[in-house]
Order: C-alpha cells, then structure tokens, then sequence
C-alpha cells in the first residue's frame, strides 16, 4: 500500500498520540477555522449589544447614518488594506486627504476664486492623489527607503502645500452636484457617498481576487524574495499599490469634501490612526500577506457602529476613549494565531 | 561562497548617495517651518510671533496681523511653527534669541502650559521682551520677570462659553432639549467653556441638556457624534452648542444632511469665516471672535512698546500684565458689519492703544 | 543537452566556481557532490538564473543561452526545488504553482480561478500526490509542499518546447525516510520527461538515484564517474582529499562516563507528547534517543531545555528539583541547547560572531555593569581557535559562515556560558563529511571534559556510533534501553524492533 502524501500530517514537533486528544485536535481545528471570521462574529455581536440597549438603532435612518459615517473611512481603508497586505505601511493619508480636499475645493466653484470646473477639476485632483501615491512608491522603490519614512515625510509635505495653497484658510465649495454627493439620497436610501464607497470597495474586491496584481500583492507580502524569484515585478507591483493608494485617499478628499462642504489642510486629522486600526481590527495583519478587503469592510464597520453605539448609549465621554483602546487589543488577540507566533513584539 | 545580498532590484546604492537624498528629502520638509523674510537688521528689533501651525484660519490671520504690525514698524518679521511640537517650538526660539542676539521681541502661543515657563526665561536670558497668550501655568507671572516679560494675555472662557450658551438658548425661544460638544476634555478652554455653558443652563430651568460629547475640536467627530444623536434624540433636540467653531461646522454640515440647516441653531466659538458667514446666513446663532488679527499684532506691539521704552512694565498695574482680551459675540444683528470690517478687509487696529481691550485681571486660581 | 562552459563566479574576492564545466543529458539523474562551500550551490544557481557568471558560458542544445533572470531560466526549461522551501505559505497550492504565470489563465485583465485550478490538478497529478490545489499551503507537511515544489518544476514543461532540466537543492534534508523513499520513486518514473541535477550531502542517496555523478571540491569540479562505479568512501575521498576513517564517529575516544548524576527524570511527562519516561544522566555521557517522528522523543528534548514544562513526574538537575518553564532557567542550572534550525534558534545571524559566542553570558564589567567589548572579542578569538571556525575574523556576521561553522559558533556560545548538559538537536543536520567529523571530535572533548550530553541524531548510525546509552522511544513511551560501550554497540537492526 502506497504510503500517501497528500493529506496534512503533523508539522514536526507535534506528536501524533491516538484517540481522544486526536478528536480534541480536531475540535480545535474547527474552531480554527473560524478565526478569520472573527472580526465579523464581534461585528454582529456588537450590533445585537446596542441595539438590544437601545432599539433606535436598528432605525433605517439610523442605519444610513451608520453608513454615511464609514463612507469615507472606508474609501480610505480600502487604500491603505492593499499597502499593508502587501508588508508596507502608508502615513501619508492624512496629507494626501488633505491635498485633494483642496485642490477639489479650489478647482470647483468656491468662495475663494473664480474658477469652476465642476468634474473636470475633480478627476484632475484625484489624478494629483495618485501622482503622489507613485511619487511615495517611486521613492520607496527607487531609493530603498522604507515606506514609513518616505510615506511620513509626503503626509508632513502634503498638509504643507495644502497650507501653502489656501493660505492657511478654509475655502467653501459652492458647487452644488459636489455638495449633492453628501446630501442627495437617490431612492431615499443612502446617500451618493456610500454608494462612491460601495464602489470603491467592489473595484478593489475585484482587483484582490481576480486580478494578477491583487495575486501579486499577497505574493509579496508572503515572502517578497520568494516573489520576486518567481518572477514576480515586485517594484512595479509596489508602485502600483501606492498609486491606487493614492488615488482612493484622493477619493476620499472628494468626499470629505462634500461632507463638510470645505477644503482646508487640516480636513484629514486624526484619520491616520482611525484607518489603520479599522483594517488591522477587520484582520489584516500588519505583518503582510494576510487579510483583504473584505476583512476592511467589517474594520471599518465595526470602528463606525460603535461610534454610533456609544453616543446611542449615552456613554460618557472620559470612557470613550478606553473603549476604543481594548477594542483593538481584544480584536487583534482574537485574530491573531498566537499558537503559531513563537517571538511576540 | 559568501553571496553579497542581492537586491531585487539589482543596483546597489552607495552608501553615502542613500544619505544624501534622504537629508535633502528631509532638508526640505524643515524648510517649510521657517520662513524669514529679510536678511536680519541690526538695530531694529526683530518681531517674532510663534503658533501651533499655519493651517488653520485662526493662526493665519494671527500671522496677517504680525506681518501687518512689522511693516507698520519696518522691522523684520518671522513666524515659528510648533506643529503641535513643544521641543520643537522652544527649540525654534531659543534658535531665533541666538541669531538675534536678544534683539528680538517675541509673540508666543505656547503649545501647552508648561512650554511658557522655559520660553520666558530663555527670553529673560537673552534680553529680549516677551508676551504669552492662551497657555501658560498658574505660578508664572509677567510681574516675577520685570521688565522683560510683559504681559499675558488670555480669553474668558467661562464668559464666552455662557455668552453663546445664552445666545442659543435665546434662539430656541428659551426651553427645549439642547446637546453640546465640547473640545479636549483636559485642555483649559474646553473646561472654561464648558463651564460657562452650565451657568447659562442653571440660570434658564426650562433648556434641557440632554447630552454631552468630547469631539475633540474636529468637525469630522463632530459630525459623526451629531448623526447618532439625531438617531437618540430625534425632534428633542432644539438647537446644538459646540465649544468651537470647527465642531460647529461639522454639525451644521451633519444636520444639513438630514435637511435640518437654519431648522436647528448651532453655536461655536472662534469666529471663522465660515462661521461668520454661517451666522449671516441664519444657520448659526453665534460666534466668538478672539480677532485673532488683534492678537497677533498687538501681543507684538505691546512687546515693542516695553522694549522701546514707551512703556514701563514694572510701572503698569496687574490688570495690565494679565489681563482678559475682549472677543466679541457675533450673532445676527452685527454679523454683517463684523463682516465688512474684519473679513472683507483687513482690520484696523491702532497698535498704540495697548490696554483698550483690556476687560479685567485674569482669576488667580 | 543542457552544459555549462568553463565558468567562474567569485564573491566579494571569494573564488565560488572555477572553471567549471558540466553536462546534463536527456533524461538523466545527475548527483552533485561536494562539502559545503564546495560551489555546488552556486552552480545550481546559476544554472537556475539567480546568479550571472562572471567568466564561461551556458549551452542549450549546442545554443548559447543567456539567464539573467530566473524567468530566464524557466523559458528555458530549467526550474529549481529549493532546499528551504520556496512556497508562499499565505497562498494555495495551485496559486504557488502558477506564481508568476497566471496570464495564460488572464483575459480582460480577470483570472480565471477555474482553470487555473484544472491546470494545477493537473500537475499535481504528474507527481501523483492527492492534495487539493485549493489548500493553503500552509496547512501541508513538509513532505507535501516538497511535491509540490516538484509539480511546480515540472509545469514548466508546458511553457518550454526545451527539455525539462529540474534542479533538486538537497531536497531530503527535511523529509523522514519514508517519504525520501515517495520522492525518488517519483524521479524515477518522472525520467521519461526530464533530466534532474540532484544536490546532497547523504552519499547513499546520490548513488541510489543519480546516473552520473560529478565531485566537487574548493570551486572545481574533481571527478566525474557513472554512480554505478563507484562507492560512498570513494566519493568521500574525492570531496575531502582524505580516507574516511573506519574511525567515524571516533568511537575509540569514547570512555566510561564518571560516577556523579548530573540530570535524573522520573516519571516525566507532558500530555499529548510523551509520559512515564525514566533516565539518568552521568557526568561525562553521552545519552541518545532514538525514535520516530511522533514518538515524542522531540518533545522529551525540549521539555529538558525548558520550551515545554512537564505536566507531571520530576526532573532533577545536580540534584535539585527543578521545573523549567522558560529556557532562561535551564540556561541558569548550566544545560545548553544546540538547535536544529540553527539559523533561525541557534544564533542572530545578523550580528557578528564574538556578540552570538557571548549572547548566554556577556562578560560584564562588575563594577559599572557595561559590557567588556575587550574580554567578549579575547573570549571570542579563544574559541575561535579551540575550535577550528573558519572566519576572516571574530567581527564577522554570522549569516556569512557555512553551516558547519555556524554550529560551531553556537556550540561555542554555550561552552561560554559554562553549561555543563548539552543538548544536541540533530546537530549533523545539513553539514558536509567533513564538519560532521569535527562536530563528532567536539563531541568527544566535551565528553572528555565531563560535559553530560543528551543527543537526539539524524540517523540512528550516528546515535549507536556516538552515545554511551540509548533510549528508544516510541508512541510517547520509552520502550527499550541500550547500553552502547565501545566494543558493545548494538545495530541498527536491534534499535528498530522497539522503534516502530
């Protein structure tokens, strides 16, 4: 009889004593197989929580607010999930954010010139957000720097020339299809923003699944001189992960810009942080390789339904922060295979 | 036998080209934060005003009305950045009292509290004259460091929290349920402010609060906190009082949204543009203006008085040394005017009256 | 068919490959042997277009080729099975498969995933191996992703109309034997449809698998025989210019062990792994244990270094009681730990030799506490010497030392550290002829010295050859003991009944 290969046997290291603690591994295998679901089970849970305390949250509207608040965090998480996938990090949204912002806010008609260019200057504006996005891959690929400092120095030099650019002021944007993205809700369901985001999230879905890039990405995050000796275009697969990066943060200050009706340097504050905790928290690693899009998708909704959840509740403000804190540590304990990391950092 | 490490690239960068662009790289993002104007005189003195960061509309115009107060003086004039940095805002100054050689009087915005204490004596140290606004701890007086700290100069919070409190509550027609967003809940501010507010409610039983949220002086938290109390409180709510103007904005735009701009007042605090504006337009109720423009010229012209002579610190009361500025309540009625006279144009402020803005000492704690 | 000319590569002054010339037939197994350093790894590479050679050339088919990549060398026909595996344990079977080819499976920029998987069943079924090509890689076995290593060799074929050249870098290194055995008998019945270079230090296997075989030695090739004509000690004295001892294990330098009990377990046991196991350690021995993958014996090892704590029975060490729950404690009761994966639990390869040799104890200054940088690099030198590491100097980074010499360096950091129980990880694992031999003479000055040595080996010749006693364990229980004087060793034969 053929002694077979193909079924998983134990690893060295682990011994394969009979019966019951075999059902036990088995037991806990299955579990297993339910971690990357992780995330999604807190999602439901948390929702069932509040909205047993508190049934106005299951409102329709309420709902659409929920929506309407991770719009733009999503748009940018989406971005920010393929760098991290991908081993890197990406500092820069804050500055990047803040650069099309403005340049969408100055381009369409606003309070401060005369200019009125409508979609044209929106196009044009994002089209600056993925130039920059490949300036940081460029860098980052050309010159060997890591992508922390090279993304950390473009997020200083984008909320600078947004600065330079307005003067230090906020500009009003007056064009009113801009405006409607925030305000119109076709159908009387969302507004025009989530469904942007809702977009945004399938391109990407697609572009992870079933392109070659999104294949690469994970290659390289898994081991990027494996990659590359598989022939893999590592740089250039680098550089176009920044690009869309970019280009969704860009996305991103179109929408922020609807929102708050303005452009100024400052519009992106604070966002860094809530982004990459929204995809670390829906389960992609920071270490590479692992996660997705999808994994983004409930990160984000999470961090936005307990937004919702602790105002909804009434929770006072000094706790609020502590609550954001052992959510992300209870997520990422949860997520994580800690029986396979030996070294923790 | 021993491979050199390949890099997947294939092209090995020297050592010493890797270090050169990365400093020019970082040699030109610290540009950004200095930005001299001339060659530095010797003899006049050189004015100096230091901010958190030119982002934002309030320090721009603080900015405007420095390098308005410097030409009407001919003298040289530089901003310093902090970008929320205190090593980085002391550093610049103890930089600037060294190239000036003390020749210098100085405008400052500490970053927080503590930061005032350092930057006075180093100052003191160099011999140029300094006025502090906003930040600085209890024990530091203007009057321990004659003649070279002049003054410092800050703004009620208590006052203008209860002033807008008052204003809103006027615009609701006197009872309702209000919510309220205040700022950073540790920062000095948002407590006076706060604080104010509450007087306002004690004096008025029939307003309601019916929540409070911390959005931390962002419109975007702003926004989203509004959203889930209009989930909460529905039609409860009757008008929203916000510790800044940047929250307010985020409010306005969160109840534009659900069709409820100009339907729910809104106040801030600040007097931004698009505040002012806001008021005009029937969507707010009231505003604050610090006149920021004030601020950044005349904590310089009050400096350069002492240090010309024209005026004796050691001579001046206390109301003088530590003193409450005056903001003015914008609402309705002259919001328009306001508008003409400080967004419209640049406003003119007679940099030798020193005290006419003075409303009192400030409470010793 | 496929040859390569006269070629030269050097590195950073280091001469790998001197004119180097070899040939690869049609539907031949070539063996490539040599010690390590001895340039078999860089002709490999270079024959699989990750490095360029400086002089010479490369001919396919009597055509001159040119690799300057290895997607070069794919078109070509020539693919790589690497020694440490070369799968992306975060992607599927059939995605490392087609790494780097999915456009025959790409229209409109979108992957088609369902016949990409078709394909990879495909290969998969070359090998004749049962996985499903949607399994994430990392839920193999060693042996499994070494199939699929093969399957993915060999989906070359498709995209070449060359022949298929499969590069083998020590492929059995890892596997247990009966897999090694699956292995060859895949090459075998794969000969039909391409020619193999196979790359080991285990000379038993080259001559069962390989037709021709090429001996290498300090960059040049030495020989060149059919497998047929020629045995193990002949191709051991071509690699290392010297006779192999009938002295191997250096078995008349083992003495009587001393009378003092260093370590002592009863009833040791860890549940799930191993239970009820008995030993005692003397002064001076050397103690083995033989077993299986699964017999727990793994385990038994590392609970004596504190990775994993017993659940139940007493472990005493010079005495004393002791449970070790973190290996810091055993490192204090003086055991040491010479790991198998030494690159990756034995040394910090970034950082030179003298700062790994003093990682277990940092000659400190007592006074102020800072580090003495003058007595680490004395310390250093020392054992530099004693035991022979080849290196331009103590300054140099660990990851630039062939295998054996990393050994050493670990072995050093211990002896350092004044243990005086080692334990011995597999510690043959991956080294040339020659540094066996030195490992195996270290081992007898240790004894000498009084050092107690518990030693889990790669094969159970190395066990009988070097140990004073042996434990046999099998299902997590220990079911015989050997007692393996000089003069009274037991064979192989003996020690397998009680194995499986």
């Amino acid at each position: 009889m053929e002694p077979q290969i193909g079924h998983p046997s134990a690893d060295s290291g682990t011994s394969q004593i009979r019966s019951p603690e075999r059902r036990d591994r088995n037991v806990k295998r299955s579990l297993g197989r339910l971690k990357p679901y992780a995330p999604f089970f807190a999602l439901i849970a948390l929702s069932l929580v509040i909205g047993t305390m508190n049934p106005r949250f299951f409102e329709f509207n309420n709902l659409i607010r929920v929506a309407n608040s991770a719009a733009i965090p999503l748009v940018l998480a989406l971005g920010m999930t393929f760098v991290i996938v991908l081993g890197s990090i990406d500092l820069s949204v804050e500055g990047v954010l803040a650069i099309g912002a403005v340049l969408i806010s100055l381009l369409v008609r606003n309070n401060g010139n005369a200019n009125d260019l409508g979609w044209f200057g929106v196009v044009l504006a994002i089209l600056a957000c993925g130039a920059i996005g490949c300036l940081n891959g460029v860098i980052h690929v050309g010159l060997r720097i890591p992508s922390f400092m090279v993304t950390l120095g473009m997020w200083f030099i984008g909320v600078g020339v947004a600065t330079l650019l307005l003067g230090g002021s906020t500009v009003r944007v007056l064009d009113k299809e801009i405006r409607s993205l925030a305000l119109d809700r076709p159908l009387g369901l969302f507004p025009i923003a989530v469904w942007v985001a809702l977009g945004a999230l399938g391109i990407t879905w697609v572009i992870e699944r079933r392109t070659r890039i999104g294949r690469y990405i994970y290659a390289i995050g898994g081991g990027e001189d494996l990659a590359a000796l598989s022939g893999i275009p590592v740089q250039r697969v680098k550089i176009i992960v920044f690009t869309i990066a970019g280009t969704l943060y860009g996305l991103g200050g179109l929408l922020a810009a609807a929102q708050l009706g303005q452009g100024n340097a400052l519009i992106g504050s604070g966002r860094l942080f809530s982004t990459v905790t929204a995809v670390v928290v829906g389960g992609t690693a920071l270490t590479g390789g692992e996660g997705g899009v999808l994994n983004t998708l409930v990160g984000v909704m999470i961090m936005a339904v307990l937004g919702n959840g602790m105002v909804l509740l009434g929770i006072s403000p000094d706790l609020q922060q502590g609550v954001q804190g052992i959510l992300i540590i209870v997520a990422v304990a949860l997520s994580l295979d800690r029986a396979r990391l030996k070294i923790v950092k | 036998m021993n491979p050199p490490n390949k890099d997947i690239s294939g092209i090995p960068i020297p050592r010493r080209t890797f270090i050169r662009r990365t400093a020019a790289l970082a040699g030109a993002t610290a540009v950004m934060s200095i930005a001299p104007r001339r060659a530095f005189a010797a003899g006049t003195p050189t004015v100096v005003n230091s901010i958190r960061s030119l982002s934002n509309p309030y320090h721009a115009t603080w900015n405007q009305g420095g390098q308005a107060f410097a030409k009407s003086i001919d003298a040289d004039y530089v901003t310093l950045v902090t970008e929320g940095d205190s090593e980085k805002g002391i550093a610049d100054i103890r930089a600037i009292l060294a190239k000036t050689g003390g020749n210098m009087v100085l405008n400052v915005d500490p970053n927080d509290s503590p930061d005032a204490r350092p930057i006075v004596e180093a100052c003191v140290k160099a011999g140029a004259y300094v006025t502090t606004q906003w930040n600085k701890p209890a024990d530091l007086h203007p009057w321990d460091f004659n003649p070279n700290y002049v003054a410092h100069i800050a703004f009620d919070g208590v006052t203008y929290g209860e002033d807008t409190g008052n204003a809103l509550i006027k615009a609701i027609g006197g009872s309702g349920g209000i919510v309220a967003l205040g700022g950073i809940l540790s920062n000095t501010p948002a407590i006076e402010r706060k604080t104010g507010l509450e007087k306002a409610l004690k004096a008025n039983p029939n307003v309601k609060l019916l929540d409070f949220q911390v959005a931390n002086w962002k419109s975007t938290e702003a926004f989203n906190i509004v959203s889930a109390w209009l989930t909460r409180f529905g039609d409860d709510i009757k008008g929203i009082w916000a510790a800044n103007d940047d929250m307010a904005v985020g409010t306005l735009e969160a109840l534009r949204a659900e069709k409820l701009a100009g339907k729910v007042p809104v106040t801030g605090i600040d007097g931004i543009k698009t505040a002012i504006e806001a008021v005009r337009a029937g969507e707010f109720a009231a505003t604050v203006s610090w006149d920021p423009y004030w601020q950044g010229s005349m904590g310089l012209s009050i400096a350069y008085a002492a240090k010309t002579g024209k005026i004796d610190p050691a001579k001046e009361p206390k109301e003088h040394r530590e003193f409450y500025g005056t903001g003015v309540l914008i609402t309705k009625e002259n919001a328009d005017e306001f508008y003409k006279t400080h967004i419209e144009s640049e406003p003119k402020i007679d940099f030798n009256d020193y005290w006419g803005r003075v409303t009192g000492q400030i409470r010793q704690s | 068919m496929l040859s390569v000319e006269h070629v030269s590569k050097a590195f950073a002054g280091v001469q790998a490959l001197d004119d180097v010339s070899v040939e690869i037939g049609i539907n031949e197994v070539v063996g490539l042997v040599g010690e390590n350093g001895a340039g078999k790894s860089t002709l490999m590479r270079i024959l699989a277009g990750v490095y360029v050679p400086d002089h010479g050339s490369l001919k396919l088919d009597g055509g001159p080729i040119f690799l300057k990549s290895p997607r070069d060398a794919n078109l070509n026909g020539i693919g790589i099975v690497f020694q440490e595996q070369s799968l992306l344990l975060n992607l599927t079977v059939g995605e490392n498969i087609y790494l780097g080819q999915e456009a025959e499976f790409t229209r409109l920029g979108l992957v088609n995933r369902r016949r990409l998987y078709a394909a990879a069943r495909r290969q998969l079924a070359k090998v004749e191996v049962d996985i499903d090509p949607r399994t994430r890689t990392s839920e193999l076995s060693f042996a499994a992703r070494q199939m699929v290593e093969l399957a993915k060799a060999l989906a070359l074929e498709e995209r070449t109309e060359r022949h298929l050249v499969i590069l083998l870098d020590e492929p059995t290194s890892v596997l247990e034997q009966r897999d090694i055995d699956i292995l060859f008998a895949r090459v075998r019945a794969l000969k039909q449809r391409a020619s193999f270079v196979f790359v080991s230090h285990r000379l038993d296997e080259i001559l069962a698998l390989s037709d021709r075989i090429y001996v290498m030695k300090d960059g040049r090739v030495v020989g060149e025989m059919q497998a047929g004509t020629t045995t193990v000690p002949r191709l051991h004295q071509m690699m290392v210019g010297r006779d192999r001892h009938a002295e191997y294990y250096r078995e008349s330098r083992q003495q009587a062990p001393r009378e003092e009990i260093v370590m002592q377990a009863r009833g040791l046991s860890v549940k799930g792994a191993y239970k009820e196991v008995d030993f005692v350690l003397h002064k001076g021995e050397v103690l083995g244990i033989a077993g299986v993958v699964g017999s727990g014996r793994e385990e038994l090892t590392r609970t004596l270094f504190g990775f994993v704590p017993q659940t139940g029975g007493t472990l005493q060490i010079d005495g004393h009681d002791v449970r070790l729950t973190v290996p810091s404690q055993a490192s204090d009761h003086g055991v040491g730990y010479i790991p198998r994966e030494r690159r990756t639990e034995g040394l910090v390869l970034s950082l030179p030799i003298a700062v790994n040799m003093t990682l277990s104890s940092l000659p400190v200054n007592r006074i102020t506490g800072a580090i003495s940088l003058g007595r680490e690099r004395q310390l250093a030198k020392k054992w530099v010497d004693k035991l022979h590491i080849r290196t331009p100097s103590v300054e140099a980074l660990c990851l630039n030392l062939s295998g054996g010499n990393q050994q050493k360096v670990v072995l050093a950091k211990w002896m350092n550290a004044r243990a005086h129980i080692l334990i011995f990880d597999h510690p043959t694992r991956g080294l040339d002829v020659g540094a066996k031999e030195e490992v195996y003479e270290l081992i007898r000055d240790l004894s000498e010295e009084g050092a107690a040595i518990v030693l889990t080996a790669d094969t159970l010749e190395e066990t009988i050859g070097l140990c004073h006693s042996i434990l046999v364990m099998r299902d997590g229980q220990v079911t015989a003991r050997f007692d393996a004087a000089q003069g009274r060793k037991p064979s192989q034969v003996d020690l397998i009944r009680y194995m499986v």
